[in-house]
């Protein structure tokens, strides 16, 4: 397991634009490895995973199986301003859903 | 003693039922909103065995442009990665009005590793992170205005990461 238990967000005004940052604690099994008993790890991947931004959606990311352990995502996003929303919600095919919220800073 | 034992047994036992059942209303109650969101999730492009496939399944038929257009980054230094289960890629472009991008891995059991869609809010670089299985290339494709832009990269990889 990685060390990340929580799932992270980071926007920063830099130049006019908002850099955002995610990280998502996930396990994101792909359903081919073994743990050690030699059983296989059944599949477990977040797939579907959206932003928005003072309450406009502005970015939908699918994954497949192929997206690393504990995700990382960093886009920029056109203006903005200190203090706006930036909210994140992922949802993987067990059902589990996340939800994250920050200001830009 | 033995009375003990039993007791501690059966507390436990209590302590399974409460938590079963709580899962149990946990995960019925969550199943319902994301099975209307995962309508979305392009099922048959994610699980295509072979990269012509995902990407049909995906982007549909339109021209594809091998362009320079599309500034692609993967591995750190470029074109090489150490540990295949986490590849760091960037991708970068000066196109505007892109709709979708996609991140496709040829060798991988299951190419298509990620769809992007954007709006104009977005603004490119993006960078991820992907598994990669064994060397092979990674295409970027965008679709901009209707068309589909490509750019190839060779990966080498030295640990493969279970894709």
């Amino acid at each position: 397991m990685g060390l990340a238990v929580k799932d992270r967000l980071r926007a920063k005004l830099k130049g006019g634009d908002t850099t955002v940052r995610i990280l998502l604690a996930h396990p994101m099994d792909t359903g081919r490895a073994n743990n050690e008993q030699g059983e296989l790890i059944p599949a477990h991947f977040i797939q579907d995973i959206r932003c928005w931004r003072n309450k406009e959606e502005i970015l939908t990311i699918k994954c497949g199986t192929a997206t690393s352990r504990n995700p990382y995502f960093s886009f920029v996003l056109a203006g903005g301003a200190s203090g706006d929303t930036i909210m994140i919600r992922w949802v993987d095919n067990l059902g589990a859903k996340g939800k994250v919220e920050t200001k830009v800073q | 003693m033995a009375n003990n034992t039993t007791n501690i047994q059966r507390r436990n036992v209590l302590k399974k039922g409460i938590s079963v059942s709580t899962l149990a209303l946990i995960a019925t109650s969550g199943l319902l909103l994301p099975r209307i969101l995962l309508a979305h999730w392009p099922t048959e492009a994610f699980t295509a065995e072979t990269m012509e496939d995902a990407l049909l399944a995906l982007l549909g038929e339109a021209e594809v442009v091998d362009s320079s257009v599309v500034k692609f980054k993967v591995g750190s230094p470029p074109s090489y990665a150490v540990n295949g289960a986490s590849v760091p890629i960037e991708i970068h472009s000066d196109l505007a009005n892109i709709e979708r991008v996609a991140i496709v891995v040829e060798k991988n059991p299951f190419p298509l590793a990620m769809s992007l869609d954007f709006t104009s809010a977005i603004k490119l670089p993006f960078k991820t992170m992907i598994k990669i299985a064994e060397d092979s290339n990674v295409i970027a494709v965008i679709r901009a205005d209707g068309k589909l832009y490509k750019t190839t990269r060779f990966v080498e990889v030295d640990i493969g990461g279970c894709a």
